[in-house]
C-alpha cells in the first residue's frame, strides 16, 4: 500500500488543472458546475461543443488504451483527472454513456469492425449514445425483457418493443438495446445486444416528465427499427453476458467523477449553512460532519475497489458501492433542504439555492436507478455472502 | 388519560372524509394546480357547506364554537386529500386569533360571520414564515409587527409572488406599513396571541402531515400489490413489504403525540408549546419516511409527474419547513429539557 502521490502524478495534476483553467473559460464559462445529475438538460448544444474541446485536448476517454484513442492512464491518474475536472467545475459529460459504458463494452466484446466504426466517434465527441435496457415490465427484473428482435434475410436486424427511463435519448445518435432474439425464451437466455441509430422511421422518442418538472428521461418505442447485420455485439443469444459486463463498468471507474461532484455539492451545503447561520445549530453541525465522514469513506472505498483491477470483473467490495453512495447522496439532499429551511421551498435562480434544490429532487431517485436498494442488498447477501437466493417463480 | 375522540367528532370527520373522497380526486387537484390562483371557489364553497369553515367561530358569531381537537381530525383529512387551499389558516387560525382580540368588537362582527359562512379568506403573516400563503386572495391580512397584531386590507399591501416547489402552494412576500390605524392588539397582548397562532398552525401542519403520510403509504401499498417483477407482486417480497410496515409503525406512533398536543392546547396546559413541537417533529418524520419509502416502492414511476405520489410528497416536503422547521422545533424541545429546574423525572412524564 502506498497512498502518497508520486512526483509524476503531481506534474500530471498540474497539467490537467492548467488545461481546465485555460479552456473552461470564455464561451464555456457558463457551463461551470452545470449538467450534472438532475441538471442534464442544461445547454446540450454548448456541452457537446465542450466535449469536442476536450477531445481536441485528448481529454476524452482518458482511461481507454491508446490503440483505441485513449491515453491509457493508470487508475491513479484517472482519479487525478476526474478530481481536477470536477475541481475546475467541469460540466456533466454528455459523452459519459459512450465513454463509460458502450465504449469499454465494445473494447471488451465488440468486433474489430465495430471498434473501428464506433470508438472514434466517442473519442472525438461527435457521436452520443443512449442506453436501452429498462422496460415497463423489466425494471428490477431486468432480464424480463419483452422487446423482440429478429434477423431479416439480408442479415440486418429488426427491433420491436419499448424501452423506458432512457437518459438523453433525444440528444443522442445511437442506442444500444437488449432484445429477445429467441422467441419463447425467458429470463437471461435468448437475448441479443444490438446497436441502433435513433434517427430512423422505426424509432419514436417521447420525453417523461419528472416530478420536478424537467425531462431527462424518455420512453423509446421501436416499431420494426433496423440495425445493420454487423451491429450485433457478441453472439446472438449472448446479450445478457455483454450487458452484465457493461453494468460492471457503470459501477466502476465512471463513478469517480460523480464522487468529485458530490464533494462539490457537499461544499455548497456547508457554504449555505454558513451563510444562513444554520451552521451554528448543533443538529446541522453533526449531520454535516457525518456527511463529510461518509464522503471520505466512499472515496477511499472507491479507490480500494479500483486499485489493482483492470478487467471488468467485479470485486467483492464493488458490491457495496452503489448502495453506499446512493444512500449517502440521498441523505445529503435532505440535509441540503433542511439547511435551506423555508427558503428551499421556493423556486429560485439563486446560484446558492437552486443547485441544492436540484440536488434534493434528483437524489430522491438515487436509491432506485441503476439497481434499487433492495436489489443491491440482495446482491450483497447472495453474491457477497453466499446466502440462499430469494425463491424465484419457476419460469 | 383517554385518547379516544367523541363520537360526534369522529362522525364529523367521517362525513368530511366521504365528501373529500368524491370532491378531491387527484385529477381534480391537478386541474386546480394549473389555474392562476391555484384555488377553486367551487371547492371552497362546498367545504363551507360541510360546515368546516364554521368550526372554530363562536356560536354568537354564527359558528359552531369547536376547537383544537376537532381540527386535528379535520386537518388529517385535508392532508390525506392534499386540499390545495389554506383553509385552516382562515377557519382555524384567523378565527382563533380574531375571537381573542382584546376589544375591537366591530372587527369580530365584520369578519367572524364571514369566516363561518365561507365568504372570507384571511391570510396570516408570522415571522417564522418568510412568506404569506394565499395573500393574493385574502380579504384581510392579520400581520405580525413587533409582537403587535395588525389587521390590513389587501389593497394596503404590496405582494410579490414566489412560486413554490409544491405546485398547489401560493406564497407571497408582503410589504406593508404598520400604523395606529392597522394595530388591533398591542405587543403585551399580541405576544401570547401570536404564540397561540404559531402553536395551532404547527399543530395543523402536524395533523396534515399525518394524513399525507397515510395517503403516501396507501399509494405505496396499492402499487406494490399491482406491480409485478420476477413473476409476482413486488409487495410479496419482504424487502419491500417491510419498508411499508416501518411507515405504518412510524405513523401510529406519531398520532398520539399529535393528539396529546391538541389536547394540551385545548386545555391551555403550560407545556403545550413543547407538546406541539414534539408533535411537529414526530409527524414530519412520519411524512418524510412515508415519502421516501413509498417512492422507493414505486420505483422509477415514483419520480414521474404522472404518478400521483408526487403531489403528496411535495406537499409533505414543503410543510416540513412551514411554521417552524426542524431546527426551530428541536430547539424548543431542547430549551424546555435543559431549562433550570425542568420537571423531567417520574411523576412528570405525562404532564
Amino acid at each position: 500500500m502506498n497512498l502518497q502521490p508520486s512526483t509524476t502524478d503531481e506534474a500530471f495534476r498540474a497539467e490537467v488543472a492548467e488545461w481546465m483553467r485555460r479552456h473552461l473559460s470564455g464561451r464555456f464559462e457558463s457551463l461551470r458546475h452545470r449538467g450534472g445529475p438532475g441538471d442534464e438538460e442544461a445547454d446540450p448544444v454548448l456541452r457537446k461543443e465542450w466535449e469536442r474541446e476536450l477531445a481536441a485536448g485528448r481529454w476524452t476517454c482518458v482511461g481507454w488504451p491508446a490503440e483505441h484513442g485513449g491515453r491509457g492512464l493508470s487508475i491513479e491518474q484517472q482519479v487525478i483527472f476526474h478530481e481536477e475536472y470536477a475541481r475546475a467545475g467541469g460540466p456533466g459529460r454528455m459523452g459519459h454513456i459512450g465513454e463509460g459504458l458502450i465504449g469499454p463494452t465494445l473494447i471488451a466484446f465488440g468486433s474489430e469492425a465495430q471498434k473501428r466504426r464506433f470508438l472514434p466517434g466517442i473519442v472525438a465527441g461527435t457521436e452520443y449514445w443512449a442506453q436501452g435496457y429498462s422496460e415497463p415490465g423489466a425494471g428490477s427484473d431486468l432480464a424480463n425483457v419483452q422487446t423482440r428482435c429478429w434477423q431479416e434475410a439480408d442479415g440486418s436486424w429488426r427491433v420491436q418493443g419499448q424501452k423506458v427511463w432512457t437518459s438523453l435519448a433525444h440528444e443522442s445518435e445511437w442506442i444500444f438495446v437488449l432484445a429477445r432474439s429467441e422467441p419463447g425464451s425467458k429470463g437471461r437466455n435468448g437475448l441479443s445486444f444490438l446497436l441502433l441509430p435513433l434517427a430512423q422511421p422505426g424509432v419514436r422518442i417521447q420525453p417523461i416528465r419528472q416530478m420536478g418538472g424537467g425531462s431527462e428521461f424518455n420512453e423509446v418505442f421501436f416499431d420494426g427499427a433496423a440495425a445493420e447485420a454487423g451491429h450485433l455485439v457478441g453472439k446472438p443469444g449472448e446479450g445478457w453476458k455483454v450487458a452484465m459486463g457493461l453494468l460492471e463498468f457503470e459501477r466502476g471507474v465512471s463513478t469517480l467523477g460523480q464522487q468529485m461532484h458530490f464533494a462539490y455539492e457537499f461544499d455548497l451545503v456547508v457554504k449555505a449553512a454558513q451563510a444562513n447561520g444554520s451552521a451554528a445549530n448543533p443538529q446541522v453541525r453533526q449531520r454535516i460532519a457525518q456527511a463529510w465522514c461518509g464522503l471520505r469513506v466512499m472515496r477511499y472505498n472507491a479507490l480500494r475497489m479500483l486499485s489493482g483491477g483492470e478487467g471488468p470483473g467485479l470485486k467483492r467490495e464493488a458490491l457495496i458501492y452503489k448502495y453506499y453512495w446512493s444512500n449517502w447522496h440521498r441523505e445529503l439532499g435532505k440535509l441540503a433542504l433542511d439547511v435551506l429551511g423555508p427558503a428551499g421551498d421556493v423556486v429560485s435562480d439563486d446560484p446558492r439555492i437552486r443547485p441544492l434544490q436540484q440536488l434534493f429532487f434528483f437524489s430522491r431517485a438515487d436509491t432506485i436507478y441503476a439497481g434499487t436498494n433492495e436489489i443491491q442488498l440482495n446482491l450483497i447477501a447472495e453474491r457477497g455472502l453466499d446466502m440462499p437466493r430469494e425463491p424465484r417463480p419457476t419460469a | 388519560m383517554d385518547f379516544t375522540f367523541e363520537e360526534q367528532q369522529v362522525a364529523f370527520r367521517d362525513a368530511v372524509r366521504k365528501f373529500l373522497m368524491v370532491e378531491a380526486a387527484p385529477e381534480m387537484l391537478r386541474e386546480i394546480w394549473e389555474t392562476e390562483s391555484g384555488r377553486s371557489r367551487d371547492l371552497r364553497a362546498k367545504l363551507a357547506d360541510q360546515g368546516i369553515t364554521a368550526l372554530s367561530v363562536p356560536e354568537e358569531f354564527g359558528g359552531i364554537g369547536l376547537g383544537d381537537l376537532d381540527w386535528v381530525l379535520i386537518n388529517q383529512e385535508l392532508g390525506y386529500y392534499a386540499i390545495p387551499d389554506s383553509l385552516s389558516d382562515t377557519a382555524y387560525l384567523a378565527a382563533w386569533l380574531l375571537t381573542r382580540l382584546p376589544s375591537d368588537i366591530s372587527l369580530k362582527k365584520a369578519w367572524l360571520p364571514r369566516i363561518a359562512n365561507g365568504t372570507a379568506r384571511i391570510a396570516l403573516g408570522h415571522p417564522v414564515n418568510p412568506f404569506v400563503a394565499d395573500a393574493q386572495l385574502a380579504d384581510l391580512l392579520l400581520l405580525w409587527h413587533n409582537d403587535e397584531v395588525h389587521a390590513v386590507q389587501r389593497d394596503q399591501v404590496k405582494l410579490s409572488f414566489n412560486p413554490s416547489i409544491e405546485m398547489s402552494r401560493r406564497l407571497y412576500k408582503v410589504e406593508w406599513t404598520p400604523s395606529d390605524a392597522t394595530r388591533v392588539a398591542p405587543a403585551r397582548i399580541g405576544r401570547d396571541l401570536w404564540e397561540g397562532v404559531l402553536n395551532r398552525a404547527a399543530l395543523a401542519v402536524s395533523a396534515q402531515q399525518l394524513g399525507l403520510a397515510q395517503r403516501m403509504l396507501d399509494l405505496g401499498i396499492d402499487h406494490s400489490a399491482q406491480r409485478k417483477q420476477f413473476g409476482k407482486p413486488i409487495g410479496s417480497f419482504q424487502a419491500v413489504k417491510h419498508q411499508l410496515a416501518d411507515v405504518a409503525v412510524k405513523i401510529e406512533f406519531a398520532k398520539p403525540v399529535v393528539f396529546r398536543a391538541a389536547q394540551a392546547l385545548a386545555t391551555n396546559r403550560p407545556r403545550a408549546a413543547v407538546h406541539v413541537s414534539h408533535a411537529k417533529l414526530a409527524a414530519c418524520e412520519a411524512a418524510w419516511l412515508s415519502a421516501r419509502r413509498s417512492m422507493q416502492v414505486h420505483g422509477a414511476m415514483g419520480y414521474t409527474w404522472e404518478a400521483d405520489l408526487q403531489m403528496f410528497m411535495k406537499r409533505a416536503w414543503a410543510l416540513d419547513a412551514a411554521w417552524g422547521d426542524r431546527a426551530f422545533h428541536k430547539t424548543r424541545v431542547a430549551k424546555f429539557i435543559f431549562a433550570e429546574g425542568s420537571e423531567l423525572g417520574p411523576g412528570d412524564t405525562f404532564n
